[in-house]
């Protein structure tokens, strides 16, 4: 590794991802813990209660696995569980079954960044282990030390995580973000996790130290409790500013693990003295090594989607969408696979990018639902786009069908029905007394095209779209051009 | 009654199960007072359970292997709602929402469950004395322990309560007390029983068997506990072979004995010696033959590596025991105290010893030399006994050192207490199984057991020479006059 330059960022991260596997890594028990009932999603086993054993739940190490692949990390084809123990009350067999010494894979990288800024982040390894449950504190502001009681909600206990670590080759907060963005999407790609931030499906702790005078590695603090992207991105510029103004004072960093208070939008030390946590790992004697079979990574192999920076890349160069486009519509598999259906019903790449990014997405927003839930397929879209692409249908009109389409759930020709009347109402000498009308209004234009210069046809287009907003719809574009064809070129 | 006897004449209605019930009942209330082996009876729905199987009969339906057959198991198997106490103020008045697969397959099999068993806390201990509640005494001598930690299960088999009973075996649990109290133990193959709902004490060895006074019923109890286990990530997938097939059998010719040459200087009391000399000419007159084996590090390196990872599992497995969702919990103010108060007040000082010696081999800074060593000694044992088998078909071994001791005797000095498990702790390290036999009795009437071990999945081996064995001396007697 190149030296580093003094006083720069290093920043490594470790992120929790929780994987919707529908039971916990060793029993049977919901993973949807989510609004559920304190401690409804449990049983002897995720409650630890004694004489319960864990068995492994296959669909977690399948979704693990396939992420290490996606990754590009050396699965262990023997890895084993081991003990973590310590004392805390959301954790009821008082250790945590984690991997320790052989985690299921190591290695592998993710790309942030793009064209000649793309970098390669390194992965350290990839490991399963299970959630804790959850305190809840009874003070009003949820704070353990103004708390009279505690109560304890055992239905996250046991969910499946995998714990991701990188290497500490990201040097800036964006870096730190984009990372774990992409981490994002890559498990949403996969469908082994929601990659929530909010919900605490995905967890970040970071780890963050200077280089000194010599480019030498730093004291490294360890932050957590961001809660997004952006709490993410503000924790790690604080932490930066609180180590470089210590330094500048002279100061030693001190090595501890720091809370992120997203209110008060900075970092405190863990009060009182650092506990050295001793964890006592040994091998899970309940538990037999993990064994994997090349057949069984093998056919995980075979269920990778296409990865979301490999769809961006033939997004832009295959569909000459621009970068930006191509990252809008890769951000969610959902919107991806959504505009390659539309292509599939003969829109065009660009104008399907176009629709998505400033129609449907808009929808989604007002909306706050997700591209699965909304209630426009994209077959449907796609037919509409068409329509546009072939002159059928003007872009104008287009618009107002695409919200009675989505509002009442129709398609195409529905939605042209509901408008009042089928394609072409307005006809004949009515039309030809429009189309007069719009060319009366558009003089200018006119003298354009008879002068000839109107060579793509937008001009004659953009008409025809005039006429068919005049007659809201009720006009077969097909009649309006050949009217405007007689007209124009008489 | 053997169990099979009980069984058959259930099936065919010569005697109902509520009939032997209530009898077994009986001898329980005459005799217990003295013995203390039932830490829980479970008289009312052991009798409800009999009119089910006599229901069964009545209808003609099956009721399984074990008819009727009532059974005491021990206090660390879980049984749905009914306390399990692991003989521990900590669960002093626990009630697990779940059956232990063991207990499912005793009643799923027809057995009627007479009881929970006192036992060394946790399963800590070699005479029962460990109790929290009381200790049990050797039926033969009531001045003396009965063995640990099962001795409660044992002692109910010696004095004739049940034909049956089960116990666990972490490191001679089974075979010790077997041997005290004058019975057949049977520890099988680490992954042969499930453990699912045995209160772990340390998980890759503990393993749940059986005892008995016969060996065709030690071989029965093993065509009922011997069922693979999904919810078991550690019972083996192997299929299991009838276990009474192989009994029978009079000619053991082909049969290779084998004893270990470092036994031979070991200090060992002369009854027990003698014992092992009887068995051994029993076994040669059936045919079989003798070869010399030899287990040094197994000898040099088995007691002080199972005080190792048996504590070190320990420690982990018991940490559960916080005080904040089940068994006993302290009032106090803070969380420190309510962990440090509730685990001083539910354990007793043998379970304190082993909890505090497992944190320690397993802290940073002495895992390396403790817990890591300990584990390559195990691998060193167990490559010791495979290769013994490449030469031998089953070793012959004393059980225990001495016979029972004096209540009392070990009790301040743990490293005593420790030594009896010289014999049988080497086995489960090698994750075998262990079959401790009724040899006769000494001068001063206390029964003198002897040791057979077998090769991994060796069950059916073991289970032959003991029919061997029990055909030239009989069953094992009842203690305390029973029959």
């Amino acid at each position: 590794m190149s030296l580093r330059k003094p006083n720069t960022p290093v920043i490594g991260l470790e992120i929790h991802v929780q994987m919707k596997t529908g039971s916990k890594l060793f029993c049977a028990c919901s993973t949807d813990y989510i609004g559920a009932v304190p401690n409804t999603n449990v049983c002897p086993v995720c409650l630890g209660l004694p004489g319960s054993l864990p068995v492994v739940n296959r669909k977690a190490v399948e979704y693990a696995v396939r992420t290490a692949l996606a990754l590009g990390s050396r699965i262990g084809y023997s890895t084993r569980f081991h003990r973590k123990n310590y004392f805390y009350p959301d954790l009821p067999k008082a250790y945590q079954i984690s991997q320790y010494d052989v985690p299921l894979a190591v290695g592998g990288q993710l790309p942030i960044g793009e064209g000649k800024d793309r970098k390669w982040i390194r992965i350290t390894r990839l490991h399963l282990e299970e959630d804790a449950g959850k305190l809840v504190h009874s003070a009003r502001d949820g704070r353990l030390g103004n708390s009279e009681y505690s109560l304890v909600d055992y239905n996250r206990g046991g969910v499946p995580l995998m714990e991701i670590v990188s290497e500490p080759e990201l040097s800036t907060p964006c870096e730190a973000r984009e990372f774990v963005s992409r981490l994002r999407q890559l498990v949403r790609f996969l469908g082994v996790s929601d990659g929530d931030m909010e919900k605490g499906s995905l967890r970040v702790d970071a780890n963050i130290s200077l280089t000194g005078p010599d480019g030498e590695l730093g004291t490294k603090v360890e932050v957590k409790n961001m809660n997004s992207l952006r709490s993410l991105e503000r924790a790690l510029e604080f932490e930066i500013a609180r180590q470089q103004e210590c330094l500048a004072r002279g100061e030693r960093i001190r090595q501890e693990t720091r809370h992120w208070d997203d209110g008060k939008g900075l970092t405190c030390g863990t009060r009182g003295k650092e506990e050295a946590h001793d964890y006592r790992y040994f091998p899970d004697p309940d538990l037999p090594p993990l064994v994997l079979s090349p057949d069984f990574v093998d056919d995980q192999r075979s269920l990778l989607p296409e990865l979301p920076w490999d769809l961006k890349e033939r997004l832009v160069m295959e569909h000459g969408l621009s970068l930006e486009d191509a990252s809008v519509l890769t951000e969610l598999p959902g919107i991806a696979r959504y505009f390659e259906e539309c292509l599939r019903k003969g829109a065009t790449p660009l104008r399907a990018a176009n629709w998505i990014r400033t129609e449907v997405l808009r929808v989604l927003n007002e909306k706050r639902i997700s591209i699965e839930a909304f209630a426009l397929s994209p077959e449907k879209l796609g037919q509409l786009l068409a329509r546009i692409e072939s002159g059928l249908v003007s872009t104008t009109l287009a618009k107002e069908l695409f919200e009675k389409m989505v509002d009442e759930n129709l398609d195409v020709d529905e939605a042209l029905q509901k408008a009042g009347s089928p394609s072409g109402k307005v006809t004949g000498n009515d039309l030809r007394k429009m189309v007069k009308l719009v060319l009366d209004r558009e003089r200018a234009t006119v003298e354009e095209i008879k002068q000839g210069k109107d060579g793509k046809g937008k001009k004659r287009s953009y008409l025809c779209g005039l006429v068919m907003r005049e007659s809201k719809g009720q006009a077969d574009p097909a009649e309006v051009g050949k009217i405007l064809e007689e007209i124009l070129d008489r | 009654m053997k169990a099979v006897e009980i069984a058959k004449a259930v099936k065919e209605a010569r005697i109902t199960a509520v009939e032997i019930t209530a009898k077994a009942i009986e001898r329980v209330r005459r005799v217990d007072s003295e013995v203390r082996a039932l830490l829980t009876p479970l008289f009312e729905r052991a009798l409800e359970k009999a009119a089910e199987i006599d229901r069964k009969i009545e209808n003609n339906q099956d009721p399984g292997p074990l008819a009727g057959v009532p059974v005491v198991v021990k206090d660390n198997l879980c049984m749905r709602g009914l306390k399990t106490t692991c003989g521990s103020r900590m669960l002093e008045n626990w009630c697990p929402p779940y059956d232990a697969s063991v207990i499912r397959f005793l009643e799923e099999a027809g057995a009627v469950i007479l009881g929970k068993a006192n036992m060394d806390e946790f399963a800590m201990g070699s005479s029962t004395e460990n109790s929290a509640f009381f200790p049990t005494a050797n039926p033969w001598d009531t001045e003396r322990v009965p063995g640990g930690s099962s001795g409660g299960s044992a002692a109910a088999v010696a004095c004739g309560y049940v034909p049956l009973a089960l116990g666990s075996d972490t490191g001679g649990s089974i075979r010790q007390p077997a041997a005290f109290c004058g019975v057949y133990g049977l520890k099988p193959t680490y992954g042969l029983v499930s453990r699912f709902g045995l209160v772990a004490f340390a998980s890759s060895l503990d393993q749940v068997g059986p005892f008995s006074r016969s060996v065709e019923d030690l071989a029965l109890a093993m065509n009922v506990l011997s069922r693979p286990d999904p919810a078991d990530a550690t019972s083996s997938r192997r299929e299991r072979p009838d276990y009474t097939a192989c009994l029978g059998k009079e000619d053991l010719k082909g049969l290779k004995v084998g004893l270990v040459s470092e036994f031979e200087n070991y200090p060992v009391q002369p009854e027990i010696r003698e014992a092992l000399a009887k068995v051994e000419a029993i076994l040669r007159g059936a045919g079989a033959e003798f070869v010399s084996v030899s287990l040094p590090a197994t000898i040099e390196a088995g007691l002080p590596c199972y005080y190792i990872l048996a504590p070190a599992e320990a420690s982990s497995n018991l940490a559960r025991y916080d005080g904040v969702r089940y068994g006993i919990s302290a009032k106090t103010e803070n969380l420190m105290d309510l962990y440090m108060k509730t685990r001083g007040l539910g354990f007793g000082p043998e379970v304190k010893r082993r909890i505090l010696t497992g944190t320690y081999v397993l802290s940073s800074g002495y895992y390396d030399a403790y817990y890591l060593v300990a584990q390559k000694a195990r691998i060193r044992i167990s490559r010791e006994f495979r290769e013994a088998f490449g030469r031998a078909d089953l070793l012959l071994m004393p059980t225990t050192p001495t016979l029972p001791f004096r209540k009392g005797e070990h009790q301040d000095d743990p490293i005593q207490m420790y030594l009896s498990d010289v014999f049988t702790l080497p086995v489960n390290l090698a994750g075998l199984p262990g079959l401790s036999l009724n040899a006769g009795y000494s001068s001063s009437g206390l029964p003198v057991g002897v040791q057979f071990v077998g090769p991994k999945w060796g069950e059916e081996t073991l289970l032959t020479a003991a029919e061997a064995v029990e055909r030239v001396l009989g069953k094992p007697a009842c203690a305390l006059g029973g029959e």
